[in-house]
């Protein structure tokens, strides 16, 4: 008998791939496809969240593939990745559950079921792995999963096929050059200090700089990091592909990717500038801080102009997610408490507005804002969700978004970078006006006019829609109200992340056989 | 000598890629993607080529008696494994590592191509021609 529990990280990454492959032969039996893939996500779920907490009594935990050590294939599970992997798994398991009923029929026991899982593979492996080229390797699985998960049909077709096309070429050409920049990167890191291995290039550049001896083209593949992850992660100079492609596609995959996608790019940046060129971050920092903020100007402003509600929430996302990357770039272990903190909240709460108006599409039958209005008498569950989240994005008390927000300013404030905080709370005040203004919009004022557009669907949602929300709307409340567990687990996290020593201690003193 | 042949052979690739990803045919668009594709495909097996001293695995002192505990130094009673040279003739190694790397990159490379290609015949389908310019009913 295997002992599981050695086995997390690799189970992680295996089953998902494995039922990739299964749910392909269960073509003919829609039933069994729906419940077996529901049922393994969640045990899925249940261990990540054990991994998580052997991560957090026990240390680190490094899971050789082949037992190479270092030379080989290290599966590492340190807080953050345990931490990202517990998050996606739960945001997958709720928008799972969401597309059941959500997703047309026949794209769903197709091809949907494979790509989700594909998609859950490729996430938890490049939060998993500890080898840089493997890395990139899980970024193309779930670049194509998510590619082919774009372009899936939703009930009703609200989003015409063409459009779909053209913004998943587009995200296809930017996310493929992305990896061509990322492969130079990878090479010529290989090329400067002969390994892949994440902890091991480490210890080479620190011992490169130590010794004065640190080659100037490391400047430059650090430079092409910031390229591919700002990439995935959609900040400013390389945001134009984020809000065609979020809100074209179906909404529990907007979630999905609005929710965990686009912070794999963060977590790059986190993995990547404060693990292995650590040296060289003082220089980068300005940069990062400088990128945010335009992000988070360019995030706001679009956001207000939108009609489109799926297209301003897309907008709103490359704005918090520079939040993230403002935090991220004052790199004190407050600031990243904060930023995790911040990562955390958005991912639940943007999931949520994503998972919420895909019932507000349901029910209105159009994308459109201006073709809505006064729905709070016809759909007052789908008004409160999208108020819980929308106060949570804002930043209003009682939600997790306050807490966010609140942490982030005083751990900027405290660092002393004035001017980026009070930059990023102007436009904050602009998220609440954006995200007010698109609640009112939909849910106050009179109903519209019936004769032209039609009336609203009548059709109740099924649970199978509506729990998925409600769960994650107590998760916005819950981070809000009782927020010290998620800060404690944000603060180990960023102490490990500062000082990496532990993590590189625990992938380089393995035994070679 | 070789080197220079390899390095110029490259960027005259990656100069190639980035004029046809700047056209406006989406067939040249892709075309220019996987010649950039192959050009990191020769950056990366270039980063393999070492002379002499650099080697990352396999040391100078391959097939010599002492077991230094590497993980390659294989001397199987003298019936030396591996580079099937003596320890004192001079030549360029090249990692086996990039190999394996490469393979994988050529592969993902296939997939994505694959998927672009498939794509393209459906924008061709829905939009009736392949002009890039003519993909803007999302605009933002």
């Amino acid at each position: 008998m295997i002992d599981i529990s050695k086995h997390i990280p690799i189970i992680l990454i295996a089953v998902p791939i494995l039922m990739a492959a299964i749910m392909v032969f269960l073509k003919s039996s829609p039933k069994l496809q729906k419940s077996l893939n529901v049922f393994v996500t969640l045990c899925l779920l249940a261990l990540s969240v054990v991994l998580l907490l052997r991560v957090w009594t026990d240390g680190i935990i490094v899971y050789e593939v082949g037992e190479w050590g270092k030379y080989g294939i290290v599966l590492v599970a340190d807080l953050l990745s345990a931490g990202m992997v517990v998050l996606t798994l739960f945001v997958s398991f709720l928008s799972l559950v969401y597309s059941l009923d959500y997703i047309e029929e026949r794209s769903l026991n197709s091809t949907y079921h494979s790509l989700f899982n594909l998609l859950m593979a490729g996430l938890t492996g490049s939060f998993l792995t500890g080898d840089i080229f493997n890395l990139f390797v899980f970024f193309e699985i779930l670049l194509l999963s998510s590619c082919g998960l774009v372009i899936a049909n939703e009930k009703g077709g609200v989003t015409k096929a063409s459009d779909k096309m053209e913004a998943t070429f587009k995200y296809l050409v930017l996310s493929m050059l992305g990896s061509i920049v990322m492969l130079i990167a990878i090479s010529s890191l290989y090329a400067t200090v002969g390994t892949v291995n994440m902890a091991d290039i480490a210890v080479k550049v620190s011992a490169m700089s130590a010794a004065g001896t640190m080659p100037w083209h490391i400047y430059p593949i650090a430079l092409l990091f910031i390229v591919v992850f700002g990439n995935k992660a959609a900040i400013f100079p390389l945001h134009y592909w984020l809000p065609d492609v979020h809100p074209t596609a179906p909404s529990p995959i907007s979630a999905m990717l609005s929710g965990v996608l686009i912070k794999v790019g963060v977590y790059g940046m986190l993995r990547v500038f404060f693990l292995m060129f650590r040296d060289v971050l003082p220089m980068f920092q300005p940069i990062i801080i400088l990128l945010a903020l335009v992000t988070i100007i360019i995030g706001a402003i679009s956001a207000i102009g939108q009609t489109d509600v799926k297209r301003m929430l897309a907008y709103s996302s490359v704005g918090q997610i520079g939040y993230v990357f403002l935090g991220v770039g004052m790199g004190s272990v407050y600031t990243i408490t904060a930023a995790l903190v911040y990562l955390v909240n958005h991912a639940f709460a943007k999931s949520m507005l994503f998972l919420t108006s895909g019932g507000i599409i349901h029910h209105a039958h159009t994308r459109n804002m201006q073709k809505m209005g006064g729905m709070i008498k016809s759909a007052p569950l789908m008004g409160a969700m999208f108020l819980i989240g929308a106060m949570s994005i804002a930043g209003f008390p009682p939600m997790g978004g306050f807490i966010a927000k609140f942490i982030l300013f005083d751990a900027g404030i405290e660092e002393g970078f004035y001017i980026p905080i009070a930059i990023a709370l102007i436009f904050a005040v602009l998220t609440l006006f954006y995200m007010f203004r698109a609640w009112m919009i939909m849910f106050w004022g009179e109903p519209r006019d019936f004769e032209t557009y039609g009336e609203y669907s009548s059709h109740a949602l099924s649970p199978l829609l509506t729990v998925p929300i409600i769960i994650l709307a107590i998760g916005v409340i819950i981070f809000g109200v009782y927020a010290e567990p998620l800060i404690a687990l944000a603060q180990a996290t960023a102490v490990q992340i500062v000082d990496p020593q532990p993590y590189i201690d625990a992938v380089m003193t393995r035994v070679v056989r | 000598m070789n080197n220079t042949l390899l390095s110029l052979t490259i960027a005259i690739l990656f100069g190639l890629g980035t004029f046809m990803i700047l056209r406006r045919d989406i067939i040249r668009v892709i075309i220019g993607l996987s010649i950039l594709s192959h050009a990191v495909n020769m950056l990366i097996v270039s980063a393999g080529v070492f002379d002499g001293t650099k080697v990352p695995i396999i040391t100078e002192t391959h097939g010599a008696t002492d077991a230094s505990g590497t993980v390659f130094n294989d001397v199987l009673a003298e019936g030396i494994l591996a580079p099937v040279v003596s320890a004192t003739t001079h030549i360029q190694y090249v990692d086996p590592l990039v190999q394996a790397l490469v393979l994988t990159a050529i592969v993902i490379s296939l997939a994505t191509t694959a998927f672009i290609l498939i794509l393209a015949y459906r924008i061709h389908e829905e939009y009736g021609t392949t002009d890039i310019r003519e993909l803007r009913r999302l605009w933002g």
